[in-house]
């Protein structure tokens, strides 16, 4: 973490974190329609992560997240290619979507449902993964932290750094 | 009906397969190499439908086609493709040969499915912004898969095709915009309408430079070619193959089909400007790669002329003119990519590839040197190799168009390539210096010689079979000047869907 510590911004981080998060949401929910969307909302939800990076530094961060972004971005472009091939899967053009309507739900009543927006959660997912591990990697090397722990090295990180040349006396790199 | 958006799909899954099942082994190159022959089943599949001039819409989502993003696949799209898949399949095995599954960068199997699948959209799309969407793409994955394996020394040559790149990607946004405000549509097909109805318009002219300074970029043509020659050698070799082979091709793509296809055919002085600097690209490559003094540099170097030759071919903007460039573009992708994988194989056997220290190989390994010589000599354009069929065609194209000086030009170049080839030639195969190792026990080369003797064989096979393979470069070179053919096509989808969301 950089600088002192500060009472004060640990605080106001940890409740924004919450509210930036429930405007993401209504962010992803109103982007069928309207202006928003899982890109934007995925962008708010990196920005409270990072946020909270700053609050509570990048080690302790990623001992409390317990998950790793690349997985859930992974998991997300999942999401959004799986629901674009279920109408391959029924003979339809690739990403078509369905929607409907759920009548006499509790406190709503007639709500308005589509397969668009598992699209936008996967999205959502993809954004939020890719942004995190960008940035988190990048404030490790500034930090002086490990940017791959040993989890992230197995399946990221390169065992070797040079393919062709093994020996030490190599040449071919003597280019202009 | 799904089949047009199948060759963007499968590199797609292929890749989430290979970014869940993360770690390294036997099974995940197995599943690899099974769907890269899938992708090239799926291309050859395409090409044996479209062959006889038939146009393959899809609608995606099913949207109209002006609303919605169309991929449409003809003739000329469905080759690429086809040729793509092949070379990825070679160069991927050629990659699994080279290193042990224990010690290969876990990420590198996604990327290049990743590159892949921006690629084939590249060939397949029938929108002006999804194509910027799928250069994006294509251009994302090779700038990690530029520094995935790099050192210090690496990420600095490779920092210009990133800079250069985004600038280019920020122009092409820009294009986009002005053709929207020009044309009302992205849709190819919506503008290649409205530029047959329209009038003649300095505008059309200037949006087209735009567009073309960008394809320009990203095909290295002269004076933007300056990005090309060094970052490409700090590449691995199985991924230098297939960039060099297969990445650099994608620009000319995009330049046959915006200037065949979408954009008006009498843009006058610009297809004239294009031939000139096609013929300095061509010459400066060639001058270029004699320079260089390690394998990897030459064959760099040399894309740049090669794309200018394929330029210059479509300057004249006639069809056997066109049908000439297809044939040196396909042609290219074969051969360029597996000189590259020789000169791997070389490399690997004298643990070098400076011209210097190599050596001793054809009294060793004359196979590799015949595959070598076969190859070699085809990008010179020795007769009946499949080089030279190109060339003839482009000559005589020229020469029906009254451009002597192009195809003048055009002959020297190939002097040029034949002298930078000798070089390599005698340097590694036919000296026989002291001190030199060819290290003939490693197993490797074998294996290696052999999956690059697939390409030689197809680039054979274009080359003696030159009567059918140069009636599909004329049938596709077709099918991308008919404007009238592409649009009716786009457009009776859209009558199928009757324009509204079905």
């Amino acid at each position: 973490m950089l600088g002192p510590p500060s009472f004060i911004f640990r605080s106001v981080v940890r409740f924004l974190f919450f509210l930036v998060n429930v405007f993401a949401l209504y962010l992803l929910l109103r982007g069928h329609n309207l202006p928003g969307g899982g890109f934007i909302a995925g962008l708010a939800s990196a920005i409270s992560l990072i946020l909270l990076s700053l609050g509570i530094g990048l080690a302790e961060l990623h001992r409390v997240m317990r998950f790793d972004p690349m997985r859930l971005a992974t998991a997300g472009l999942a999401l959004a290619l799986g629901t674009g091939l279920i109408p391959v899967g029924m003979g339809r053009p690739f990403l078509e979507h369905f929607d409907g309507y759920l009548e006499h739900v509790p406190l709503l009543g007639r709500v308005h449902v589509g397969t668009p927006l598992l699209f936008d959660f996967g999205v959502y997912l993809v954004v939020v993964g890719i942004t995190c591990k960008v940035i988190f990697v990048l404030g490790k090397s500034t930090q002086r932290l490990v940017a791959l722990v040993a989890e992230d090295a197995a399946r990221y990180a390169s065992p070797v750094e040079r393919p062709i040349e093994e020996t030490e006396e190599e040449g071919g790199r003597n280019g202009s | 009906m799904n089949w047009p958006a199948a060759p963007v799909l499968l590199p797609l899954v292929t890749a989430l397969i290979t970014l869940f099942w993360g770690r390294p082994g036997m099974a995940r190159r197995w599943v690899t190499a099974f769907s890269l022959l899938l992708q090239f089943a799926v291309g050859v599949g395409l090409v044996m439908s479209t062959y006889p001039g038939r146009v393959l819409v899809l609608g995606l989502g099913a949207w109209p086609a002006e609303l919605g993003i169309v991929l449409v696949v003809d003739l000329m799209s469905a080759v690429m493709v086809t040729l793509t898949a092949l070379v990825a399949l070679v160069a991927q095995v050629y990659g699994f040969i080279e290193m042990r599954w224990a010690i290969s960068h876990p990420l590198r199997i996604p990327l290049i499915q990743f590159l892949l699948a921006g690629i084939q959209l590249t060939f397949c799309t029938g929108d002006l912004f999804n194509l910027f969407v799928a250069f994006e793409m294509m251009l994302i994955s090779s700038y990690a898969l530029l520094t995935l394996e790099a050192d210090d020394w690496d990420i600095k040559h490779a920092f210009p095709y990133v800079a250069v790149n985004l600038f280019g990607s920020a122009l092409f946004i820009c294009g986009c915009g002005l053709v929207y405000s020009l044309f009302g549509t992205l849709n190819f097909a919506g503008i290649a309408r409205r530029t047959l109805e329209m009038e003649r318009d300095g505008v059309v002219t200037l949006v087209s430079l735009l567009l073309l300074l960008v394809f320009g970029i990203k095909a290295g043509l002269f004076p933007l070619h300056l990005w090309l020659p060094n970052s490409y050698p700090t590449l691995p070799i199985p991924l230098l193959a297939l960039f060099g082979g297969v990445l650099t091709k994608v620009g000319v793509y995009v330049i046959i089909r915006a200037l065949g296809t979408v954009l008006p055919h009498d843009l006058g002085i610009l297809h004239a400007w294009l031939g000139g600097f096609a013929l300095v690209t061509a010459v400066v490559g060639g001058i270029g790669a004699i320079s260089r003094p390690f394998i990897r540099g030459i064959l760099s170097f040399h894309i740049v002329s090669q794309v200018g030759l394929m330029l210059l071919a479509v300057s004249f903007m006639t069809p056997l003119g066109l049908a000439a460039a297809v044939m040196i573009l396909w042609h290219n992708l074969a051969v360029k990519s597996s000189l590259f994988l020789i000169g791997g194989t070389a490399a690997l056997l004298n643990r070098s590839d400076d011209l210097s220290r190599m050596g001793g190989l054809w009294s060793r390994v004359p196979w590799l040197g015949v595959l070598f010589l076969v190859q070699a000599l085809s990008l010179a354009g020795i007769p009946p190799l499949s080089g030279f069929w190109g060339k003839y065609m482009v000559v005589r194209a020229g020469l029906e168009a009254g451009e002597h000086l192009l195809v003048a030009g055009s002959i020297g170049v190939s002097v040029l390539t034949l002298f930078s080839m000798v070089k390599i030639w005698l340097a590694t195969f036919w000296a026989e210096p002291d001190g030199v190792v060819v290290r003939v026990e490693d197993p490797r080369w074998r294996r290696m010689t052999g999956v690059v003797a697939v390409l030689a064989v197809v680039s054979l096979a274009m080359g003696l079979g030159a009567e059918g393979f140069s009636r599909i470069a004329i049938e596709a070179a077709r099918g991308v000047l008919d404007q009238e053919g592409y649009v009716r096509a786009v457009e009776q989808f859209l009558g199928k869907t009757g324009g509204v969301t079905p």
